[in-house]
């Protein structure tokens, strides 16, 4: 166990170091420096500019230094927004798109996995076919478009909804179900599927002999098991929610972190986009690495190397 | 009376003999696939949709990019007034004019303005000689008649110049769902193919070789699998700016790791076969016992994952042009038609639907094939 976390934790430093370096090359590659815009500076005021972010430096001291930054905590100044700092985008985007994830999560898996069960206990019958068709259609339809049909049958048609902004409660019902969508579908199938295998073995039968009652039977025995593999795709899912999220900050107006780095790509600005790059990777990464090792230590059955 | 019966021969050859026409493996999966209804209606869905995209323009009398500020946001289903003139009918257009609309729904030209009555909140249109009112106090909008101050009799008609309607450029919006439709296809399909030439050479000499050369392969592809993938498209597209072979360029690099892993996977489990050691016995190379021996037998799941991909290369392209990072206008794509209606939304709902509605048809129709095609050449895993 312990061995196998130090195995994961060095690759996510590997992988980090290599993303941190991939980003920073990419970001030099881009032809024209940062400061190329429509209006032209003066030679001086570029070099001036240069001189003040040390541009000058050979690659691999900037690259240097950028590394020794970073693993302070450091991702420097803006380059679009004289005087305000990445990390400044980062604390004021990160804490709002962690909260709207987090809540989103908490929808996923308690809308996903009561219709999980409901399915796989009525196998067969309307109440699966109406919620598996559900799940497909949530499965094939794009977060965006779910999104933009909510707001006009919710928000324009019913008016029962905000169009955008969390000021309320109200205004996360509908990014929440937007976002969720695609990861409620998707959690609803596993674990509907996996039930289902684990309800044909043989200890449940025992648990039926007993005269357990078929509630105690599901609840107690077999989504123990069948969660199983509901976690394993946790960590995925949690990637896939934080990035979804930039098109759902987009669309419904929430100043997260998403909202900061769509907008730093539409405006090149590159200490940013790189920042919040290592940044949403490195947290992902961190997540990913935290679902893994609780699904290793709920499952005994999982070797660790 | 003629012989109704006869005997057969009893040879052993006729013994032995299988009657029944023998199938090849491709015609026994042909067969299963086109057992399964939704594979079948998948297959049928995509080949209408590549029809519409490939050959739809050929029909169509618009441009993409042909723009037309007169008949902006028009919708395909619109309200129509009497003219006064009995000349057909009248439409009002998102710009507060009025349009002439012939009986069957053609669209005409514009109105002259007479002048404007702001006390009633009333612009005077000349009408073939008389003059109608366009009442814009409240919404909906009206058009009266400015003496006596009647609405006018009205009622819904469908757009017969614009089938689909037009977008907020007056751009009509059924040649608009046939490029986007054929862009989003083609950066599927060549996104898919080069992801899968790239995981298969990559993923095929990583099992083929195996020992450290696959091991160091495959951390790497770990390594690369932890990375969210989506902040590199993102990456790569302000790299390389926006426009078509980015979005191509961006997708394919990025997305052959799974089919790295599907491959190796299957050599592996083929290398040490008989055939595999005829190959070596008889001198082969490397490259054809790879080439033309293992990667033939994995087809099947190859073709699997393919098929899983172009959906996902699909959304992504949409994901992207719906953050505006995608392809650049006139040049129109589903994804970046469906940013674009966001604006009109309230206004002009159907600007949405009608995109969103075939990234869902397109969606819909690969991700049956892949389930069938799966289910077909495999039929073991079918639960």
């Amino acid at each position: 166990m312990f061995r196998y976390f130090i195995k994961r934790l060095v690759m996510m430093l590997v992988a980090i170091f290599f993303i941190i370096l991939l980003t920073f090359l990419m970001m030099h590659a881009v032809p024209g420096g940062p400061f190329t815009n429509d209006k032209k500076l003066s030679p001086q005021i570029e070099e001036a500019m240069n001189e003040k972010y040390h541009l000058n430096d050979p690659l691999p001291v900037q690259f240097k230094d950028y590394l020794v930054n970073v693993l302070h905590g450091d991702f420097g100044p803006s380059y679009k927004y004289p005087g305000k700092t990445v990390n400044g985008f980062i604390g004021q985007g990160f804490p709002v798109s962690a909260r709207l994830g987090f809540i989103t999560i908490l929808f996923v898996l308690l809308a996903a996995i009561p219709m999980g069960i409901v399915a796989a206990v009525r196998n067969g019958k309307w109440q699966d076919m109406l919620l598996m068709a559900l799940a497909t259609i949530g499965v094939t339809i794009p977060s965006f478009v779910i999104a933009s049909l909510l707001i006009y049958f919710f928000a324009f048609r019913l008016n029962w909804l905000p169009t955008y902004g969390i000021d309320s409660w109200k205004g996360y019902v509908l990014p929440v179900i937007a976002l969720g969508g695609y990861s409620v579908s998707y959690i609803a199938r596993l674990m509907r599927s996996s039930l289902l295998e684990v309800m044909g073995q043989d200890y449940i039968r025992t648990a039926r002999a007993k005269g357990l009652s078929e509630f105690h039977v599901i609840t107690r025995h077999a989504l123990r098991n069948a969660l199983i593999p509901v976690i394993t795709v946790l960590g995925p899912t949690i990637a896939n929610l934080m990035t979804g999220s930039f098109v759902i900050e987009k669309i419904f107006a929430i100043p997260g972190l998403g909202v900061y780095f769509v907008n730093s790509v539409s405006q090149r600005d590159y200490t940013t986009i790189m920042g919040v790059t290592i940044f949403y990777a490195a947290f992902l990464m961190v997540m990913v690495l935290i679902v893994d090792l609780f699904y290793c230590m709920i499952d005994p059955r999982i070797k660790y190397d | 009376m003629e012989q109704k019966w006869e005997m057969l021969s009893s040879s052993n050859e006729d013994r032995e003999k299988i009657w029944s026409r023998s199938r090849t493996f491709a015609g026994d999966v042909w067969f299963r696939f086109r057992h399964k209804p939704t594979a079948l209606a998948g297959l049928v869905l995509i080949a209408v949709l590549m029809a519409f995209a490939f050959f739809g323009p050929l029909f169509t009398k618009y441009d993409y990019a042909e723009q037309n500020l007169t008949v902006v946001n028009i919708p395909p289903r619109m309200t129509v007034y009497d003219a006064p003139d009995g000349n057909g009918y009248l439409t009002i257009t998102q710009n507060l004019k009025l349009l002439r609309v012939d009986q069957d729904g053609r669209l005409g030209e514009q109105l002259s303005r007479v002048r404007d009555d702001d006390a009633r909140s009333m612009t005077i249109f000349d009408c073939g000689g008389t003059e109608v009112g366009l009442y814009y106090g409240k919404t909906p909008y009206k058009v009266c008649n400015p003496d006596k101050l009647t609405v006018y009799h009205h009622r819904t008609i469908w757009n017969r110049s614009y089938l689909l309607g037009t977008d907020a450029l007056g751009r009509d919006i059924l040649t608009r769902l046939m490029y986007g439709t054929r862009v989003s296809l083609m950066v599927a399909f060549v996104a898919a193919f080069v992801n899968m030439i790239v995981g298969i050479v990559y993923g095929g000499i990583s099992g083929y070789v195996g020992g450290m050369t696959d091991q160091i392969m495959m951390r790497i592809v770990d390594v690369i699998s932890t990375i969210p993938l989506t902040l590199y498209v993102i990456l790569i597209m302000v790299i390389m700016g926006s426009g078509l072979q980015s979005i191509i360029v961006a997708l394919g690099s990025v997305y052959w790791v799974d089919m790295a892993r599907v491959v190796r996977g299957q050599v592996l489990s083929l290398k040490n076969q008989e055939f595999v050691v005829a190959a070596r016995t008889i001198g082969s190379s490397t490259r054809t016992i790879l080439f033309q021996h293992l990667i033939p037998n994995a087809m099947g799941s190859i073709l699997v994952t393919v098929t899983m991909l172009i959906p996902s290369a699909i959304f992504m392209e949409a994901f992207l042009g719906f953050l505006g990072i995608g392809l650049q206008p006139p040049l129109a794509s589903l994804g970046t038609m469906c940013n674009d209606a966001t604006e009109n939304l309230r206004t002009s709902p159907y600007q949405l639907f009608i995109p969103a509605l075939v990234i869902v048809l397109i969606m819909f129709g690969f991700n049956f094939v892949g389930d069938g095609l799966r289910d077909a050449l495999d039929p073991k895993l079918k639960k």
